[in-house]
């Protein structure tokens, strides 16, 4: 259902343009494969052709900013872990009610704070570029963050 | 314990590094946007998941079993910090069936202690080791996970399940210490054998007066005394019939534990001989230890296959004593166990075939091609069968749908009419 919603968000952007039909369709289609056959796999590559049906839309548009571009990234991603949740369901575990309704919050979350991320990301482009000191050292500090977050990940 | 990264992440990863670098190529926020919360997943998956630090402790309720019987396996898991979720597999043996799935989920709170119930089957006979449990801790949402095992494992003995036998097959010949069998022989004992003269050295209890008082002279009862034998098991492991999770080779350890009890109960000794691929032996004794030995060397009897030629030489003399009864329990699969046994009975020992039946197993379904092939095997069988019938071997057939005191009891009946020589 979040892939086909972001499928569906993609194409009524390019006002379901018959070029961008075909990739919507192959990345439904190896989605599908990937959840019946290949498992875990072809995921990926579903998801990415998920994004680039969607950008693609979003360029033929002629739009400056598609606003709908952090709504379609969390389906996207709630796309990948429910994808992930059900390969794991695959197995025959006993488990505790209670850890089903943990991940799903987990989950919850992630999407919720992926969400804040992907508007926070679409927000700050609309910033002026070039102006400022503020502004510049704003995006010095993220780009040192992002570093150091980068080493400090590869490290552990 | 070995961390392991799921496939996820790795997608996850290639996902945010494609998103920036197809913003920055087409100078579109939108593939910045949309790698931003997959980017975020892969921070998550690199900030959860710490190494746990799990101890587990297995424990059975019991070490030994019947066939047939529950076996409880506990498992105690704690740890010392919080595992979100915490995945144990009980790895079992074909043998051991498990009720459920064998793979249990649980969360982990800070230092209180879990408790894990599995509950086993006990299908077959055998001799296993339980555990370790494999473990498996992946992290809220199965981006990373730490595998290892713990737990020492636990011994679990499975005895075969045994048949009721109500009597058994008598030896022709006892040996001479006292026991329950009536020996054949004359002498001191209960059971009335014959009349005699008397003689000088005959002790005045044994006058029969009523017999003297007809005759004019004195006479005196003989008895028949009660002794023990020995017994030798002849298990024939060269080869087996499996079908249907059954084989001849459990049922002829069933019978070869059945056996072994009751003539141990009747102070008879008994030996063990284990004659396949590989060879084992246990020399003639009585009571309850050798008992278990016998057992235990049962447990650990198996098939194995080799083309080794084997007979009655490869076997340590005091294993078969004079005089001794040898139950050979076998499927007659092999022709060098059929050799054996007719050597056994070429060098006198009193030798009987038990036939642990393989042709149920075997049989082809009707209007199958291989029947013909089926019918000419059974002939063989028969032919076999004759042949150790014509030198006085009583061959009986067992089939598992059947008590074993079935062909026992045909054993008797054989030795009534066709006394052997």
């Amino acid at each position: 259902m979040a892939y086909g919603g972001a499928i569906a968000v993609a194409l009524v952007r390019a006002r379901f343009d018959r070029w961008l039909l075909v990739p919507g369709a192959a990345a439904g289609g190896l989605l599908l494969l990937a959840a019946l056959v290949t498992g875990k796999r072809l995921l990926g590559v579903a998801l990415a052709l998920g994004g680039a049906t969607f950008v693609a839309g979003a360029a033929g548009s002629g739009r400056s900013v598609d606003a709908t571009a952090p709504l379609v990234a969390v389906l996207l991603l709630l796309c990948g872990e429910l994808a992930g949740w059900s390969f794991d369901a695959r197995l025959r575990i006993r488990a505790d009610p209670g850890l089903g309704w943990r991940r799903a919050a987990a989950t919850a979350l992630l999407a919720l704070v992926g969400l804040g991320v992907a508007t926070l990301v679409v927000a700050l482009s609309a910033a002026p570029p070039g102006h400022g000191l503020a502004w510049t050292a704003i995006g010095a500090a993220a780009a040192v963050a992002v570093a150091a977050l980068g080493v400090t990940l590869a490290r552990r | 314990m070995t961390r392991f990264t799921s496939e996820r992440v790795a997608a996850y990863t290639a996902l945010g590094a494609l998103g920036l670098l197809a913003g920055l190529a087409l100078g579109r926020v939108e593939p910045v946007a949309l790698a931003a919360p997959f980017l975020l997943a892969v921070v998550a998956s690199a900030l959860l998941g710490e190494k746990p630090e799990v101890s587990i402790r297995l424990e059975l309720d019991r070490e030994t079993a019947l066939e047939g019987d529950d076996i409880v396996v506990l498992a105690e898991v704690s740890s010392r910090r919080a595992v979100a979720r915490c995945e144990l597999l009980l790895e079992l043996p074909p043998e051991l069936e498990l009720e459920g799935s064998p793979v249990r989920a649980l969360r982990l709170p800070a230092g209180e202690p879990q408790t894990v119930e599995f509950v086993l089957r006990c299908e077959r006979w055998g001799a296993f080791r339980l555990g370790p449990l494999l473990l498996r801790t992946p992290d809220e949402l199965g981006f990373r996970s730490w595998e290892g095992s713990g737990g020492s494992p636990q011994a679990l003995r499975v005895y075969p399940r045994e048949e009721t036998l109500r009597s058994l097959v008598a030896p022709l010949e006892t040996q001479v210490f006292a026991g329950n069998q009536v020996s054949r022989v004359r002498g001191e004992g209960i059971e009335f054998a014959d009349l005699r003269e008397w003689q000088p050295g005959d002790r005045v209890r044994r006058i029969n007066w009523r017999a003297s008082a007809l005759r004019r002279s004195l006479w005196v009862n003989e008895q028949h005394p009660e002794r023990n034998a020995d017994v030798i098991l002849f298990l024939d492991s060269f080869a087996e019939v499996r079908a249907g999770g059954r084989s001849t080779h459990d049922n002829a350890v069933r019978a070869a534990a059945t056996l072994a009890r009751r003539y141990l109960e009747r102070r008879d000794r008994v030996g063990l001989i284990g004659f396949g691929g590989s060879l084992s032996w246990l020399l003639p004794q009585t009571g309850l230890r050798q008992h278990y030995a016998i057992v235990d060397v049962l447990l650990r009897s198996d098939i194995v296959h080799s083309y080794a030629q084997r007979g009655v030489d490869v076997l340590p003399p005091r294993t078969l004593p004079p005089k001794a009864l040898v139950l050979a329990l076998t499927p007659l699969l092999d022709d060098r166990s059929v050799t054996t046994l007719l050597d056994l009975r070429g060098r006198g020992y009193d030798l009987v075939v038990i036939e642990v039946s393989p042709l149920e197993a075997a049989a082809p379904a009707p209007g199958d091609p291989l029947e013909l092939a089926y019918r000419l095997w059974r002939l063989s069988r028969e032919a076999m069968r004759w042949q150790f019938e014509q030198i006085g071997v009583p061959v009986v057939s067992w089939r598992e749908s059947a008590p074993l005191a079935a062909p026992l009891e045909e054993v008797s009946a054989f030795r009534h009419f066709a006394r052997p020589a």
